[in-house]
């Protein structure tokens, strides 16, 4: 190499660092994927890779664990558009890909911002992978834990448990829940029994962290009744509600802070003796609030 | 009998050591880098599925360098020799066309199978530096991809007696793809109902179906492939491969090179 290039060569190589600070400090350092999806069919790309099909499932999976991550994390519109194609791709190519149905549908049924939002499709997908997999008790375990919480189907989700039940190996408590299911119609405390599974069965992951942040909002919940609940007791005692929930702690009926666990203060509704979670705060859902919490 | 196996296997270690002069095994240095940054990365990309996909990569690279080697290398193992001018005083040597073709053609297939050994220790180096258990059951993958490379072998010196090198990689290329789609000649008629069962049949028949090599992602799932199986497969590759080699042979001694 001659002394001139080798000059040319060092002048020229610091404009790479150069330019690709300048792009990320003008279009952000980190960027939501680009939402493109050249194949729209799962049979379509199976056509194209005879013999790799199950290697480009996990290219498809990993894609769509992404996809998932940038949208959720970078993008302005967080639409998920092309969430489910991705999972339709993925399990198409490898149907025995289990991950995909079960983490799928939990990115999928999420409410926004954490999820797409669109749990008839999260059901869908678990569906399609029971229709796959007979003999995984997990995923019809799954399917009828996203029947109840997604959907409040407590109907449909016991009889998906009690079919659960059936299967060899599975774990011995689906037939009780699935009893107390029907029987109760559903209630917070099956809520707190099925995301207690989810959070033990999973790994350290997105699923565990949802799980857990899905058992910290009904303990925030509880928090919140047993508030109102000292609500009450003012009342029946001072013939009044008080002003501020600051007056609970004055009177000696609540002597823990008045947050949820995020460390965000509770809403409270002097009208009504109501207590709820802030729509500012992490453990906020929509359904949860102000009315039937469950 | 003893010289003539003696010819042959001197033209299969210079075949060999030819393609390694050729820098063939150089795909295993992409090889390890790719297993490296596979063993690295996808523990915190693939949720769960790190195991199945290091597995799924390894096979996949075994199988797609495997055939690219055949491929490219077989079709210019007799043409190239040809286009040399290096085959005419091998065969004005006490050598015979069948010695120096079937020579050829084992020298490829110890490479391949120096390479796929090669790649399998590397793919079980990286589920043990990942903390997996090294899978014994994965040789059940790696043995019927082996198999299919040597017909894809076959496929290539047959096609670069008929043709040029050129056409031969097209033709052999042509080959592997319509046997990896034979599960679609199998349920033509779901499509075109109208076609006579006879046909499809006799159309199935004669395309080698290397879907009967891929174990890859039965394999990559834990399961079990029955000797059975892999006894069935080594008597169809075989067959196959006997076959092609045959009919390679035939027209190699058919040419007349003056």
């Amino acid at each position: 190499m001659s002394l001139r290039l080798a000059l040319l060569l060092l002048l020229v190589a610091p404009l790479v660092p150069l330019s690709q600070r300048r792009i990320d400090g003008l279009v952000g350092g980190f960027r939501a994927q680009e939402d493109v999806l050249y194949f729209w069919s799962g049979e379509h790309v199976k056509r194209l890779v005879p013999g790799f099909e199950s290697l480009a499932a996990d290219l498809y999976w990993l894609r769509t664990v992404q996809y998932f991550g940038g949208q959720r994390l970078f993008a302005k519109g967080k639409d998920f558009e092309l969430l489910r194609p991705l999972i339709d791709i993925t399990t198409t190519l490898d149907p025995r890909l289990e991950i995909a149905y079960r983490y799928g549908a939990v990115f999928l049924s999420e409410p926004p911002p954490l999820g797409a939002g669109k749990p008839s499709e999260g059901v869908e997908v678990l569906e399609r992978g029971v229709a796959a997999l007979p003999e995984s008790w997990r995923l019809r375990q799954d399917l009828a834990f996203f029947h109840y919480i997604f959907l409040n189907d407590a109907e449909t989700a016991a009889r998906v448990l009690l079919a659960a039940a059936e299967i060899p190996g599975a774990a011995f408590w689906l037939r009780t829940m699935a009893a107390d299911l029907a029987a109760s119609g559903g209630n917070r405390e099956d809520s707190r029994r099925m995301w207690r599974q989810m959070f033990d069965q999973a790994e350290e992951g997105i699923i565990r962290e949802n799980a857990r942040l899905r058992l910290q909002i009904l303990d925030s919940l509880d928090l919140a009744d047993a508030i109102a609940g000292a609500v009450a007791e003012f009342e029946r005692r001072e013939g009044r509600r008080p002003a501020r929930l600051t007056e609970l702690q004055a009177a000696g009926l609540w002597r823990r802070p008045l947050v949820d666990l995020a460390n965000v203060p509770y809403c409270y509704d002097v009208g009504t003796g109501r207590v709820f979670i802030q729509e500012a705060s992490p453990m906020w859902r929509p359904q949860f609030s102000p009315g039937g919490n469950r | 009998m003893g010289g003539g196996l003696n010819r042959t296997r001197a033209v299969a270690a210079n075949t060999f050591r030819e393609s390694v002069r050729e820098r063939v095994l150089y795909n295993l240095v992409f090889f390890a880098i790719l297993m490296t940054l596979a063993g690295l990365l996808l523990g915190q990309l693939s949720v769960r599925q790190d195991e199945k996909i290091l597995k799924d990569i390894g096979l996949g690279a075994m199988d797609l360098f495997g055939t690219v080697i055949a491929v490219f290398i077989g079709t210019g193992l007799v043409s190239k020799e040809i286009e040399r001018r290096s085959l005419y005083p091998l065969l004005a040597k006490p050598l015979s066309r069948g010695e120096f073709f079937l020579g050829k053609f084992a020298g490829l297939g110890f490479t391949l199978l120096v390479n796929l050994a090669v790649m399998l220790l590397g793919l079980l180096l990286t589920l043990i530096a990942t903390g997996r258990r090294p899978d014994a059951g994965l040789l059940t993958a790696v043995y019927p991809i082996f198999l299919g490379l040597l017909l894809t072998v076959a496929f290539a010196m047959l096609f670069s007696t008929l043709t040029t090198a050129t056409l031969a990689v097209v033709l052999t290329v042509g080959v592997v793809l319509v046997g990896r789609f034979a599960d679609v000649i199998r349920g033509m008629r779901e499509v075109a109902p109208g076609v006579p069962q006879p046909i499809v049949n006799a159309l199935f028949a004669i395309v080698p179906n290397f879907a009967n090599f891929d174990f890859k992602s039965r394999v990559a799932y834990g399961e079990v492939v029955s000797a059975g199986v892999l006894g069935w497969v080594t008597l169809y590759a075989a067959a196959w491969t006997l076959i092609v080699l045959g009919l390679g042979l035939a027209s190699f001694r058919a040419r007349d090179f003056r």
